[in-house]
């Protein structure tokens, strides 16, 4: 039997009419954003090394990518993540330049899924940036910043939150119970997954009553500013401490520009604690029903590149962006382009003097149709 | 005013789960309890309230199209959905087991084959401890299969034990309790922040309550 032509493979798709020229509308969107804040532009490779990703995003992210072999045997992936190369490049390429550095792009990445996941497309696209070089409160604001003016530019600005948290606020309370890795794996995914009642039995062997109680408070301080009010009076862990004071910055200067609404603190946000070292964000949407976006502080991602840095950093989902303003009809941004424009009539007797006249309307800019009858538009 | 939309599983926990809104004060939901609709919306609006098979919970709530969902954790630990769960349920109260007929042979170096409707749950409960299994995947009447011979032991779920009895097999291990829980979606938890709040704060009430009545 033969497979049908018409059949492509699971999780990948065409786009095409408003659907491509939405999606190159916030690609040029955000490009021109990133270079409003003197960012540069970088193309990485489509294919790489197998070793870089599981560098770069760690062995069980990296097992998500389609891999291959190359001439010489090595493992090769199709791109699953945009920063790894970034990193190597930051470390050995740029090694040398001035920092901080700023880069931006905007590219396709590919990831296999189980059956399982909610998340079907194979292929999709990754708009990011990424501050190397230096660590401060300033380049945190300003990758938020940047993610705020981005959101806001594709009018999506009346229903978004990010939600802020420091991945040290959990790990010093993990220290200070002096987990090992598999404990502190499992207590990471009960909290992540808002799970009080495993939570609970879980740290009942593990943690004195009091400590199980300071640690259930994590999962449900989330809010604003009174949430790490709050969660000052149950962590008391110099470590985690040391991270709300960071938050409690951050969470002013926030405040001073206004952008509260916007904000919220979750100190259960604790999905990727191999890869965060400090400040850690998620962009949610109305009406998506995933999240759109995620970033924050990697301290450590460059040092697997053999050379240590701040950076800080964020990527939004192309593919959920171009989704929520397809559902909302967001007429500024899907309109059509314009319908006026030429017919020049195929003559098949002097197809120069139809050729002379469409350059020279193209050179001036007219939109032309060339067909071999009146189409009605 | 934000409106939650709320998958519940059908059978089992549906009766259950539509008390527990009711005596938790949220809402009215007699209207719910007597109809067959599918879809249906409390009179305040707060609520809509959607019966979907509990396998499929997890996925509406996945997807965003439910915000919370009520579901048992057999079938959250079964689907591997990326969800919220803050709150365990005291009802729909069952144990997920390896039942087998007396004398079952296996559990030593040989291959066993295990008759489920939760092939993951059972893959992860054999595969930690080094116990090759052959699945069988069955949607239904699971405790024929080692009756008739397809089958050495089931993985299934048990609440009273009645069926498991009356056919011959008995519980060889416990692998987990399951009760109701309370699944939120992650996008929902963060933008319905005060709904689900609401929620969450008046069902842990109400089943604290329902847990003081019924000792």
């Amino acid at each position: 039997m033969t497979e049908p032509l018409s059949k492509i493979p699971n999780g990948l798709r065409y786009y095409f009419g408003q659907e491509a020229r939405l999606r190159r509308l916030i690609e040029e969107t955000s490009m021109s954003i990133f270079e409003g804040w003197s960012y540069e532009e970088i193309i990485t490779p489509t294919l790489d090394y197998y070793s870089l990703f599981e560098r770069g995003m760690g062995p069980l992210e990296a097992h998500q990518a389609f891999r291959f072999t190359d001439s010489d045997g090595r493992l090769l992936a199709l791109r699953p993540d945009v920063t790894s190369a970034i990193a190597r490049a930051t470390a050995t390429l740029f090694a040398n330049r001035p920092r901080p550095l700023r880069l931006c792009y905007a590219a396709p990445v590919f990831r296999q899924h189980g059956q399982s996941t909610i998340e079907w497309r194979r292929e999709s696209t990754q708009i990011g940036c990424e501050l190397v070089g230096q660590n401060s409160v300033a380049s945190d604001i300003e990758v938020l910043a940047i993610a705020c003016e981005v959101l806001r530019s594709l009018h999506l600005d009346s229903g978004y939150v990010i939600t802020l948290n420091d991945v040290e606020v959990f790990n010093g309370v993990a220290e200070s119970l002096g987990f090992d890795s598999g404990d502190r794996d499992q207590l990471r995914q009960l909290i992540d997954g808002r799970n009080v009642a495993d939570l609970e039995s879980f740290l009942a062997s593990r943690a004195s009553a009091k400590d199980g109680r300071a640690i259930s408070q994590l999962i449900r301080l989330s809010g604003k500013f009174e949430a790490l009010a709050r969660a000052r009076g149950v962590i008391t862990d110099a470590r985690s401490i040391a991270a709300l004071d960071r938050l409690e910055n951050l969470w002013r200067i926030i405040e001073s520009l206004a952008l509260t609404d916007h904000f919220e603190i979750d100190l259960g946000d604790v999905s990727r604690l191999d890869y965060y070292t400090g400040l850690t964000f998620k962009v949610y949407i109305e009406g998506a029903g995933t999240r759109v976006g995620s970033g924050g502080r990697y301290d450590n991602l460059t040092a697997n590149f053999g050379k240590s840095e701040p950076s800080v950093g964020f990527v939004l989902d192309l593919d959920a962006l171009a989704g929520l303003l397809l559902a909302g009809n967001n007429a500024a941004m899907l309109a059509a382009p314009s319908e006026r424009r030429v017919q020049c009539l195929i003559d098949n007797d002097d197809l120069s003097a139809l050729f002379s006249e469409v350059i020279e309307r193209r050179t001036r800019g007219e939109r032309v149709l060339i067909s071999s009858g009146e189409v009605t538009p | 005013m934000t409106q939650l939309t709320i998958a519940i599983a059908k059978g089992r926990l549906q009766s259950g789960a539509l008390e527990l809104f009711a005596n938790s004060g949220l809402c009215d939901t007699r209207d719910a309890l007597s109809s067959r609709r599918l879809a249906i919306e409390d009179e305040s609006g707060r609520f809509r309230f959607i019966f979907v098979k509990p396998m499929d919970v997890p996925v509406y709530v996945a997807h965003g199209i439910a915000d919370c969902g009520i579901v048992g954790r057999d079938v959250l630990m079964e689907s591997e959905a990326d969800l919220l769960q803050p709150l365990a349920l005291s009802i729909g109260r069952c144990r997920i087991v390896v039942a087998a007929p007396a004398g079952m042979r296996g559990g030593g170096q040989g291959m066993l084959r295990v008759a489920t409707k939760y092939p993951h749950i059972a893959a992860a409960f054999f595969g930690a401890r080094g116990q090759s299994v052959e699945i069988i995947e069955l949607s239904g009447s699971v405790e024929l299969a080692p009756v008739l011979g397809l089958a050495d032991c089931i993985v299934d779920l048990v609440e009273t034990g009645r069926t498991l009895h009356e056919n011959g097999l008995s519980i060889v291990e416990v692998i987990a309790e399951s009760t109701a829980r309370l699944v939120v979606n992650r996008a929902s938890y963060q933008l319905k922040a005060k709904a689900v709040g609401t929620l969450i704060a008046a069902l842990e009430a109400a089943r604290c309550e329902g847990v003081l009545q019924s000792d």
